[in-house]
């Protein structure tokens, strides 16, 4: 088996006129979590079918597990998870239906669903059907989905998107264990705190492209700034002082507000992936 | 994880999933419940036989006295319109390029000479146009009744032993033996309820293509021939059961029912190959419906054009269900054999291949841009 879980070289996709993904190449290490970051309609989900065979790229090559995606697809989604973007559910089956139903087309032989189900809190649910389920439950569904067959890479499209803190962190909680298992993963977010949290390395992607990729660490140690945000009254009015903590003079500026008179508040700011993404790309997450 | 699939197994799987969604549709079960309920009521309503009146147009000269004693004492159910030409008479006939309103079924060209030859005791000749919707019996009444003009005209009884008639068939020539209206009708129902599937049978993919199902089932070791063979196999058992069901409720296999059934089989082959094309082009309900209209119209002009007389025009007989309605009447209506409906199965089978490669090609389309 190859070292690699994923290998892109020179990728690209246009629907239409429209360069969803524009000569990317990045590859993903056994076990990685790779955190693929980018503002709506980066080119993040079309990026994701090409790797599981949705789709064929028009150009360049994509090597999952060591395998041709184009060559030995049957074979690759037999060993991937995938949760989807979109919520593609059997409503009118029980959660358990929608589980035994993918087993089978897995070919899982003695396929039990409940541990599955306890993974992600909807083993009481489990008879009932998923048209009822709410977001959360649903979501929490679809990651239990692409949990059965033991993949060696998942990939998971925004899977915490619009959930409560409770659903996304029982999901975070199952991503970490995959993680530990030693799963590789892709994972795309519009949570640059999850994302922070949960990859060993980020990739930025914009406009079809990927900005730079690297550690958390190392993108805001090298492009982002750690701060000192204070907050003093002067005059009856209340004035904000951005002191950076790498700058020359630092000590002197950081002397001269908290000797000041009417000083409110000190927060020292660690450098975020947002800053660093704005900072790389000129834009916000949220587009 | 590295379980061996197979194609089999898959394919069963998405049958039993469907046929459980399928239990829990409510809205279907019922609708196809009233959908044989209801053909097999209409057609018990319809006429088992012929019991129209036909009107006769006549083209005569110089025996209007004798006509007007003849037609004397005719039997309802017949009237008799008199016409200046033959011209005339061939045009409200129906034989001319326009169609009229309402067409004659039968007409009587007598010649100029029709007098002098059977005075004379010479043959003449008359003219009968039939349509083929005539039945034989009427046929011969006409003949009977020419006989009788002659008798009449000579007061002898029938001077000539039959004064030579000529009989025009208009249309596919069906003489000898013609069908009751039902008869005619029955291929119409079980087309009508085969060709009404394509809709159903379209929602069997559609419905997973518009909740995204679709994509999950195909980024698993399934491959879209295997969702295409499990949703054609089920539409077809369902179509294919539907129709052998209302043609029990209309007792229609007295005639080649091997034949009647190898039929039904493939046109529910081939409604449910236009189904999943319609169900895998439209991006939404109604795009689907959209396209689930446009296939089922032009199948079921086939049918529809059987109740017409006449041989069909070339764009029907090029129809995907033409061979389909013409095995159907055939065999059940004229009691035909395998040899006369082997190229008519030949190329509904053709159809069948054409449908399910194209809805690959469609499926496999969409679900790419999905
Ligand atoms: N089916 C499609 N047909 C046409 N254009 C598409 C289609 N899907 C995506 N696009 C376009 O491709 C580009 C990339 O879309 P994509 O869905 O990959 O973005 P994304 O990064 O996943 O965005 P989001 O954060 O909103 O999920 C966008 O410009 C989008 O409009
Ligand atoms: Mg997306």
């Amino acid at each position: 088996m190859s070292e690699e879980a994923i290998r892109v070289e020179g990728v690209s996709y246009a629907y239409g006129d429209v360069k969803a993904v524009d000569n990317v190449s990045f590859a993903v290490a056994q076990g990685e979590v790779l955190g693929f970051l980018g503002p709506n309609g980066a080119g993040k989900s079309t990026t994701i079918k090409l790797l599981t065979g949705q789709m064929r790229p028009q150009s360049g090559e994509i090597a999952i597990l060591g395998m041709d995606v184009a060559k030995e697809r049957d074979k690759i989604q037999g060993r991937i998870g995938v949760c989807f973007e979109e919520k593609n559910l059997y409503l009118n089956l029980s959660a358990r239906e929608n589980l035994n139903f993918f087993a089978r087309l897995f070919g899982i032989a003695d396929f039990d669903p409940m541990p599955l189900l306890r993974r992600v809190g909807l083993a009481d649910r489990a008879g009932d059907r998923v048209k009822g389920f709410s977001k959360g439950m649903q979501q929490r569904l679809m990651v239990a989905r692409c949990l059965m067959n033991t993949p060696d890479i998942l990939f998971l499209d925004e899977p915490t998107d619009g959930l409560d803190p409770v659903s996304s962190q029982a999901i975070r909680r199952v991503i970490e264990e995959e993680s530990a298992r030693g799963a590789a993963i892709l994972l795309t977010t519009h949570d640059m705190d999850e994302a922070d949290k949960l990859s060993d390395r980020v990739a930025f992607i914009n406009d079809g492209k990927i900005a730079v990729l690297d550690t958390p660490e190392n993108l805001k140690l090298a492009h982002g700034q750690r701060t000192v945000r204070v907050r003093i009254r002067e005059h009856g009015e209340v004035r904000e002082q951005v002191v950076p903590l790498d700058a020359a003079d630092t000590g002197d500026q950081l002397k001269a507000v908290v000797g000041a008179e009417g000083l409110l508040t000190i927060h020292t700011e660690e450098a975020t992936l947002e800053a660093v993404f704005i900072s790389l790309t000129g834009r916000g997450l949220q587009a | 994880m590295n379980a061996q699939v197979s194609r089999p197994a898959v394919i069963w799987a998405i049958i039993r999933k469907d046929l459980l969604e399928f239990s829990r549709e409510r809205f279907f079960v019922v609708i196809t419940a009233i959908g044989i309920l209801f053909y097999g009521a209409a057609f018990w309503l319809l006429p088992s036989s012929v019991d129209e009146s036909f009107t006769v147009g006549i083209r005569q000269t110089g025996m209007d006295d004798i006509f007007a004693a003849a037609m004397g004492g005719q039997s309802a159910g017949l009237a008799f319109v008199q016409f200046e030409s033959v011209a005339a008479l061939e045009a409200a006939l129906g034989m001319g390029g326009a169609e009229p309103d309402e067409p004659l079924g039968i007409g009587l060209a007598f010649p100029d000479d029709f007098l002098q030859r059977v005075a004379a005791g010479q043959p003449s000749t008359v003219r009968v146009y039939v349509d083929a919707n005539v039945p034989t019996e009427l046929q011969r009444a006409m003949a009977s009744f020419v006989r009788e003009i002659a008798y009449a005209l000579s007061g002898n009884p029938l001077p000539v032993a039959d004064p030579g008639r000529e009989v025009i068939v208009l249309g596919e020539d069906r003489v000898g033996d013609q069908v009751p209206f039902r008869e005619k009708i029955r291929p119409l129902f079980a087309v009508l309820a085969l060709v009404i599937e394509t809709f159903a049978l379209s929602s069997l993919v559609a419905a997973e293509i518009q909740a995204r199902t679709v994509t999950a089932v195909l980024v698993s070791p399934s491959r879209v021939s295997d969702f295409l063979a499990a949703k054609g196999i089920l539409g077809t058992g369902m179509a294919f059961a539907q129709a052998v069901l209302l043609l029990l409720i209309i007792g229609s296999f007295a005639n080649q029912p091997l034949i009647l059934l190898c039929a039904l089989l493939l046109g529910a082959v081939l409604v449910t190959g236009f189904g999943l094309i319609a169900g895998s082009a439209g991006k939404d309900f109604i795009e689907t419906l959209f396209y689930g209209m446009a296939f089922m119209i032009p199948l079921m002009i086939p049918a529809i054009a059987v109740l017409f007389p006449g041989t069909s025009a070339t764009w029907v007989r090029v129809l995907p269900s033409y061979g389909l309605v013409q095995t159907v009447v055939q065999a059940s209506a004229y009691n035909a054999g395998w040899p006369d409906v082997l190229p008519h199965l030949g190329t509904l089978l053709a159809w069948c291949l054409a449908a399910f490669a194209v809805g690959w090609f469609v499926l496999k389309r969409k679900v790419e841009t999905l």
